[in-house]
């Protein structure tokens, strides 16, 4: 046996329980994890359950991600081609962001984060009228995601407020539709251009 | 303020465990960091061979990487892990040394506590620990070490409860024996 120390113990239960390995064996265990299937393909599959949840939910927030990337990525025509726009938008919900409880984000909380949010959401109908309808549906999509993402994560945080995956989708999912506004903003301004 | 913090403990483990089975072994890194003492500690009880421990905690974390979508997160992660250990141990150990276990000499589950009139070097003890039948020291490495309860200590080692508590019995026989002393 190695580990016990020279001292003596009057019951089994003093004892130390862990003992530390003679080397580090995580560097070997990461090498066999790295060959494994991760176990996420599975999870994919399962239905019902809490991780199935989870896992859909980052989804959710993912695709509202990738959503605002594809938008960033410009693929919008210049503003100088700007054409009226027929539809209206639904906004992101104009109110601040409810600050669930768990969720400790300074930026969320930060009153110039509120305000710059708010600014940002007055102008974006009349910035999405300006755009091009092809590149208006865009936005309007990625936006929609963005604000379905933050629903269903706020109302899986209501139940499980604790939880750090949720929170730091949440999060991210803010920081997303925040950009998104901003880009918005910076498109739609003169001599910028898309 | 202890149940406050084991409430903490479990809910900030789910969320490393929710992490990792979205594939992050950062987080699985974590949680191997925060039990791999206690898996080893078990395994190098159970194996008495500290290169065998070494590969049934290895084995251990891959398997729990392989089944933490089974892994229910309120409950704790340190007897799941426990519960692999114990299996990949007892799985490497008969593939190891074919082991004649002899039969419990009774059944007797009155064991009282697991306390020395005198006080021993630790060295002494695990010494005497590790020199008991494999069977025996199971047994009394699960619930006298580990604090597991009867039950729980035959579900690990996938025997019947009557039998586990035999095996305690004659653990501390053959303890009291080896060290010359009384075990209350």
């Amino acid at each position: 046996m190695t580990g016990p120390k020279e001292r003596s113990v009057k019951s089994l239960g003093a004892l130390p329980e862990a003992i530390e390995p003679r080397r580090d064996l995580w560097p070997e265990i990461e090498a066999r994890l790295k060959a494994e299937t991760p176990p996420t393909a599975t999870v994919l599959r399962s239905t019902g359950t809490r991780l199935g949840q989870l896992r859909w939910l980052a989804a959710a927030a993912m695709v509202a991600s990738v959503a605002v990337g594809v938008w960033i990525g410009r693929d919008v025509v210049p503003l100088s081609a700007q054409v009226p726009g027929s539809g209206k938008v639904i906004p992101p919900q104009a109110a601040a962001p409810q600050q669930t409880g768990a969720v400790d984000a300074a930026f969320v909380s930060d009153p110039r984060y509120a305000r710059q949010r708010a600014e940002l959401l007055q102008s974006l109908q009349a910035r999405l009228d300006a755009m091009p309808e092809q590149a208006r549906a865009k936005v309007t999509a990625s936006l929609a995601a963005i604000e379905t993402a933050k629903k269903d994560l706020e109302g899986a945080l209501g139940k499980d407020p604790s939880n750090a995956l949720l929170q730091e989708l949440l999060i991210n999912t803010y920081q997303d539709e925040m950009r998104a506004l901003t880009d918005v903003h910076e498109a739609s301004d003169p001599g910028r251009g898309i | 303020m202890q149940a406050q913090s084991q409430e903490n403990r479990i809910e900030w483990e789910g969320a490393l465990v929710q992490r990792a089975v979205a594939g992050d072994t950062r987080a699985f890194e974590r949680l191997y960091r925060e039990h791999s003492g206690r898996v080893y500690g078990l395994c190098l009880r159970m194996t008495r061979d500290a290169q065998l421990a070494e590969d049934c905690t290895q084995d251990t974390f891959i398997n729990a990487w392989k089944a933490l979508k089974q892994f229910e997160t309120r409950s704790s992660l340190g007897t799941w892990l426990h519960r692999i250990a114990v299996n990949v141990s007892l799985g490497k150990r008969r593939k190891a040394t074919p082991v004649f276990e002899a039969q419990p000499e009774d059944e007797d589950g009155t064991l009282g506590g697991w306390t020395l009139e005198t006080p021993v070097e630790e060295r002494e003890l695990e010494s005497a620990i590790g020199a008991l039948p494999d069977g025996a020291r199971d047994a009394l490495v699960l619930h006298a070490l580990y604090g597991y309860s009867h039950g729980e200590a035959a579900q690990m080692l996938g025997i019947a409860e009557g039998t586990c508590k035999a095996q305690l019995h004659r653990a501390r026989k053959l303890l009291r024996e080896r060290l010359n002393l009384e075990i209350n």
